[in-house]
């Protein structure tokens, strides 16, 4: 058996030259050799792009969304974190689920492309994991169409997330005097340009029309400043809210750096103490904490 | 040619604080941008190009414009008091020295002079800093900026083992340096360090009449496939200067603001009956690489790009203007 990316570029090769696709999503080598950013073929001749490497990152799910009006059926490669945010795109009914032609990855973990600029390429090896890597959940494809195998087998690694170092930072952040919290926060989000970014990259943010796309109505004003700032930080973690499958993806998009995932881990912590265990986008058919009522319901509000 | 050891340059930072507000890259939760300085935090004028560009300084992320309040049938503005505090900008990068002069040309020609920039850029003395090592997101070379010496500023630094050269440009400068009588030294035989070479180069010569002819070009479809639509690299360019006006009313007062703007956004171009003519990322992807290569240099006579690298840092999935230069030059029409 070939290398994973052999494959990959095989497999796109075969369903673009078959028809069975017209389009395959998948990584591509970047400007610098850290940079391994979305690659959109069209072209069996242009399979070649295709890459696979410890900083295939980004989630390829919400990509989706742009063909949602084509006629177009898509292949994507989907690691354990991309295949739940096309979970939470199909529970959203955002696209049906024979557009989609899903060649999963079993993902041994992505590396800190920021990390790895700043210790250079002769120290590849001892570049971390991603920080959104680090209490990973499912890094097998909770749905697929078929699965690719790593030649001979370095074992997948084990499920990450200890539930301990998953809430661990969000735990520190609850110790804090409601003072130090104020601060802490107004002090990440005093930074926020408001660019969006963790917005567009995330796939549970998919309305036709976004409320901070409507500055006019009122609602979130356009200033860059702390009431606004927070006004928007607390509206799209609350939006995620049972819909976040922590992909990590808003915090690495970030260019400010802002811990975007503590608050949304802190809101999926309160949901599992509130409503019970709960991790979206791992089962097609079990519905949201927040999108169902039950009589048992808890009726306090944290 | 004078010398202050890098020990010193707080006390030096503070002479200055006595008269204006400093401002100089320092390091706070995790990022470094330019900070007033208030002689406790922590510098890191060494460390390359700062997250954010210094650019709203002089032109705000937010800025309050004007007042108005209304009673029975009279209505009344309050102009903003002017912006009239002295502010002694340290540790600025040749990149950014230029693009101080890209939104002078958009603020400051053409027959109009916006007061607000105006005033906060006349107030404003520069203190460069040159470059003796270059970041792999680099290519201000590719724009004629040298690395080593900052276009437009009133004192030039240049990095030391043990502390910075400075060199008087402009009268203003010499004022700032006087300033620092007993903490700067005669630079002796110490010699100008050699100026950073960034690996990054990339040919512009022809790109703006090559894109005056690509508007229509399916170029812009594949370019554009990756990109998520957000205002990362608007917001983080030293030389894009967008804003929108928009006003926040409360019952019978209000107030008139501008806040930065990006051409990624949709919100930007949609008119008021609902139509968008540029209703997706490709339209405005396009839109903000011919701004800068393309409409900017046909009005201005220069390029709105500084080669600072920012874009190309922090974008989330890649885009990269030089690959575009290069691309863009390679298709065919």
């Amino acid at each position: 058996m070939s290398s994973l990316q052999e494959q990959m570029r095989a497999r796109a090769r075969e369903l673009l030259t078959q028809g069975a696709v017209q389009m395959v999503i998948g990584w591509e080598k970047g400007t610098f050799w850290y940079l391994s950013p979305p690659a959109f073929i069209t072209e069996p001749g242009e399979c070649d792009r295709l890459v696979w490497d410890e900083f295939c990152t980004n989630n390829l799910a919400k990509y989706l969304l742009d063909y949602k009006h084509t006629g177009d059926k898509i292949a994507l490669f989907v690691k354990g974190c991309d295949a739940r945010g096309i979970v939470r795109l199909l529970q959203d009914n955002q696209i049906a689920r024979e557009r989609v032609y899903l060649i999963g990855i079993k993902c041994p973990g992505v590396k800190d492309g920021r990390q790895a600029a700043a210790l250079g390429e002769e120290r590849r090896g001892e570049v971390s994991p991603a920080e959104k890597c680090r209490f990973c959940t499912h890094p097998e494809p909770v749905i697929y169409d078929e699965l690719l195998q790593e030649d001979g087998g370095e074992a997948i690694r084990e499920a990450a997330a200890a539930a301990e170092g998953r809430f661990a930072e969000v735990e520190r952040v609850e110790a804090m005097s409601p003072d130090e919290r104020y601060a802490f926060w107004t002090a990440a989000y005093d930074r926020c340009l408001r660019c969006y970014a963790c917005r567009n990259i995330c796939p549970a943010c998919n309305c036709r029309e976004c409320i901070f796309d409507r500055s006019q109505s009122g609602w979130c004003g356009k200033q860059m400043n702390r009431s606004e700032n927070m006004f928007f930080a607390i509206t799209r973690a609350m939006h995620v809210a049972g819909r976040c499958i922590e992909c990590g993806e808003c915090e690495r998009v970030c260019p400010e750096g802002i811990p975007i995932m503590t608050l949304n881990k802190k809101i999926i912590k309160d949901l599992n103490e509130l409503f019970g265990e709960y991790e979206a986008g791992v089962d097609l058919e079990a519905r949201l904490p927040l999108g169902q009522y039950k009589l048992d319901d808890p009726e306090e509000f944290h | 040619m004078l010398k202050i050891a890098k020990d010193k340059l707080p006390q030096l930072l503070q002479a200055w604080a006595a008269g204006a507000r400093v401002f100089v890259p320092q390091e706070k939760d995790g990022t470094r941008v330019f900070l007033p300085w208030d002689g406790q935090g922590k510098l890191t004028l060494d460390e390359g190009n700062t997250l954010e560009p210094p650019k709203d300084l002089f032109f705000p992320r937010t800025e309050t414009m004007y007042r108005y309040q209304v009673q029975g049938q009279e209505a009344g503005v309050t102009e903003v008091p002017p912006f009239d505090a002295k502010m002694v900008l340290v540790g600025v990068r040749s990149c950014d020295a230029r693009s101080f002069a890209i939104m002078d040309d958009v603020f400051l020609t053409k027959g109009y002079v916006d007061e607000f920039y105006r005033r906060r850029r006349e107030n404003t003395r520069v203190v460069a800093l040159a470059c003796t090592e270059a970041a792999p997101t680099c290519f201000c070379t590719t724009f004629g900026i040298d690395p080593g010496r900052a276009e437009g500023v009133d004192v030039q630094m240049w990095p030391l083992a043990d502390g910075y050269l400075l060199e008087v440009v402009t009268e203003a400068g010499q004022e700032l340096l006087e300033q620092g009588t007993g903490l700067l030294t005669d630079a002796g035989k110490e010699e100008i360090p050699a100026a950073a070479k960034p690996g990054l180069v990339v040919d512009i010569d022809g790109v703006t009449a090559k894109l005056q002819r690509m508007f229509e070009h399916p170029y812009w479809t594949a370019v554009s496939r990756k990109c998520l639509g957000c205002g990362a690299c608007t917001y983080l360019c030293p030389t894009c200067h967008c804003f929108d006006i928009q006003g926040e009313n409360r019952g019978n007062s209000g107030y008139k603001f501008r806040c930065w703007d990006s051409c990624m956004f949709s919100e930007y171009t949609r008119m008021a009956g609902g139509h968008n003519p540029r209703p997706s990322k490709k339209e405005r992807l396009r839109n903000r690489f011919l701004h800068k290569l393309q409409y900017f240099p046909e009005r201005y006579g220069k390029f709105a790009c500084v080669g600072c690298g920012r874009c190309l840092d922090r974008c989330p999935v890649n885009v990269d203007i030089t690959r575009v230069i290069r691309e863009v030059k390679e298709v065919t029409l």
